[in-house]
């Protein structure tokens, strides 16, 4: 059983007269644990599906189940009681956080809507999610931004994690990091994964990153499956145009020596 | 090896809510004429500092010490002021283009005062001082390079460099008007073969469109048409490819490339990306909170690094041939 199913997805949108297909009839699913990554070029769709799935954009066409349930019928109550399952990081934390909050009220958030810690209990809940994404516990009465930019990145991954998600949608998560703490959040996610059992939808340009974390890739062009396989046997020997062109086109370095 | 600027002891310290910030420490670093030299670094390492400091770009509050000498052919940098570093007062706010138009002013001040425009051998060997291992023969001293003319600068995000309700044509033209001394029809004739050497499609319709019609890559295109507009001898490109994505990054990096070859341009390529820095340039400086850690040729830097930054750089690359990190799960849990 699927832990997401999404079939036929259609999101068109009206610019100039003309109605374009962001998303033209894609059909994917994750399964409980896994990574699946989108790529595709800038307006290939890849973002607009973690928004329909997040259900932050509503589709014109298409079906999507969340752990068994038609998630585009939930409404109101039932529809936040599920979003705790499914979480989201985004690319620049700074733009999803209120900058001047500090980082145990971003994290207070999530555990007090939700309901899953009172009042009492929550700080030591929150001491424990700073130190499971490797953070320190006095880091909690800092300012948003006065922290660095990794930093930010594991304070939103703990706040997503704090409503315990079975899936996790990653738009651009680890794009904007500078590459010395690229890995570590990298292999956070994995380890996340490893022990929480939490499914990853990683959306990402970055095809060495995809290959090096993700079970499944899908690629996507002009808002339809391109190609779509195991992550390394895709990326190793890409069949559609779109993908040898990203292939092609991703940079490589020599290390063979002068 | 021919030095086009020499960079000497090189500090840059802004001010920031009261404290100071050291972006840049005695930097020493030479840019060959006619090189492609890329600048790499994580963030804070002063490499787009160090960007703007070549094209005299820093904004007045930056305090600036050392400096750079320039070594331009004599066409070019003839009504330049002179080289002290601080003797620019870089204007900023050149909001309309993508290169940096020079101020009238500095270029009157600096032709009374330099006498490098006249003299050049002995100006040369009297008046330069450091780092004498440089050739220098072929050119003389001719002061600090007009921006705009002499150096054009690509920025990150091409939406905030152009300026959105201006035409893309009197964009470039304004630049090979301003610096040429060339009429409005001669300008524009100019834009429009410069669209067609950046590949625009359809250049004639694109001269009178505005950057919100363009995609993000055309408008890169615009923005590098409209730096090297002049003629520059330098080509400055911060980031340039960063915010594209994969296939128009690699398309822009081969317009690039092809540019700064026909013109015979110096390129300088700041990124944080190793693997993209070193698939265009010759040279790699690498930059760490604002010193220079290592400078080489491309292939020693990438095959051979003598220093543990770079290696670490080199080693945190993920690639299309690195070994999974699924792979090497557990290892570091």
């Amino acid at each position: 059983m699927s832990l997401l199913a999404v079939s036929n997805l259609t999101k068109r949108y009206r610019r100039g007269g003309k109605t374009i297909a962001a998303v033209d009839d894609v059909s994917f699913h994750v399964d409980p644990g896994e990574t699946l990554a989108l790529a595709g070029p800038s307006g290939s769709g890849k973002s607009t599906i973690a928004r329909l799935v997040l259900r932050l954009i509503e589709p014109d066409d298409g079906r999507i189940e969340f752990e068994s349930d038609d998630f585009l019928a939930l409404r109101r109550a039932a529809l936040r009681a599920r979003r705790a399952r499914l979480q989201m990081v985004f690319q620049d934390p700074l733009a999803a956080f209120n900058p001047r909050a500090t980082v145990a009220r971003v994290l207070d958030d999530p555990l007090r809507i939700h309901g899953i810690a009172s009042r009492a209990e929550r700080p030591r809940r929150i001491a424990a999610l700073l130190e499971r994404v490797g953070l320190t516990a006095d880091l909690a009465p800092r300012a948003i931004h006065e922290i660095s930019g990794g930093q930010r990145q594991r304070v939103a991954i703990a706040r997503a994690i704090a409503t315990k998600p079975s899936l996790i949608v990653l738009d651009e998560a680890v794009s904007a990091l500078d590459v010395s703490v690229r890995g570590e959040i990298l292999e956070l996610l994995l380890d996340l994964q490893r022990q929480e059992k939490i499914a990853y939808l990683f959306i990402s340009h970055d095809l060495g990153v995809i290959r090096s974390i993700a079970h499944r890739v899908i690629l996507l062009d002009a808002g339809r499956v391109a190609e779509n396989g195991d992550a390394r046997t895709v990326i190793d020997a890409p069949q559609s145009a779109i993908g040898k062109a990203l292939v092609a086109a991703a940079p490589r370095l020599n290390r063979a020596g002068p | 090896m021919t030095a086009l600027a020499t960079i000497r002891d090189l500090t840059v310290t802004y001010r920031r809510d009261g404290s100071e910030v050291t972006a840049l420490k005695g930097v020493n670093l030479d840019i060959v004429a006619g090189e492609r030299l890329a600048i790499i670094g994580e963030s804070g390492s002063g490499k787009s500092t160090l960007a703007l400091a070549v094209a005299g770009l820093l904004p007045a509050s930056a305090r600036i010490e050392g400096h750079i000498d320039w070594f331009m052919p004599p066409t070019l940098g003839a009504k330049a002021p002179p080289s002290v570093l601080p003797d620019i007062s870089p204007s900023r706010g050149e909001i309309g283009s993508s290169t940096v138009g020079s101020s009238p002013t500095a270029s009157v001040i600096g032709e009374s005062g330099d006498e490098g425009a006249i003299s050049p051998l002995e100006g040369e060997m009297s008046g330069r001082t450091e780092g004498g291992a440089v050739e220098r023969q072929p050119f003389h001293r001719s002061g600090v390079p007009l921006h705009g003319r002499d150096i054009g600068f690509v920025f990150q995000d091409p939406s905030a460099s152009l300026d959105p309700v201006m035409t893309i044509g009197k964009q470039i033209a304004e630049v090979a008007r301003t610096h040429l001394g060339l009429t409005w029809s001669q300008s524009y004739a100019r834009a429009k073969s410069l669209l067609e050497r950046v590949r625009l499609p359809d250049p004639d319709s694109a001269l009178r469109a505005f950057p919100h019609q363009l995609s993000g890559g055309q408008k890169q295109r615009v923005a590098i048409a409209a730096a090297i507009a002049a003629g520059p001898k330098v080509l400055i490109a911060d980031e340039a490819t960063s915010a594209l994505d994969t296939i128009v990054q690699a398309e822009i990096v081969a317009l690039i490339r092809r540019l700064v070859t026909e013109d015979g341009m110096t390129l300088l390529f700041i990124s944080h990306d190793i693997a993209l820095a070193a698939e265009l340039a010759e040279r790699v400086a690498v930059f760490r909170h604002g010193q220079l850690v290592e400078l080489g040729m491309t292939a020693q830097i990438v095959g051979a690094p003598a220093q543990p930054y770079t290696r670490a750089l080199l080693n945190a690359h993920i690639g299309l041939d690195t070994r999974p990190l699924l792979d090497r799960a557990g290892l570091h849990a």
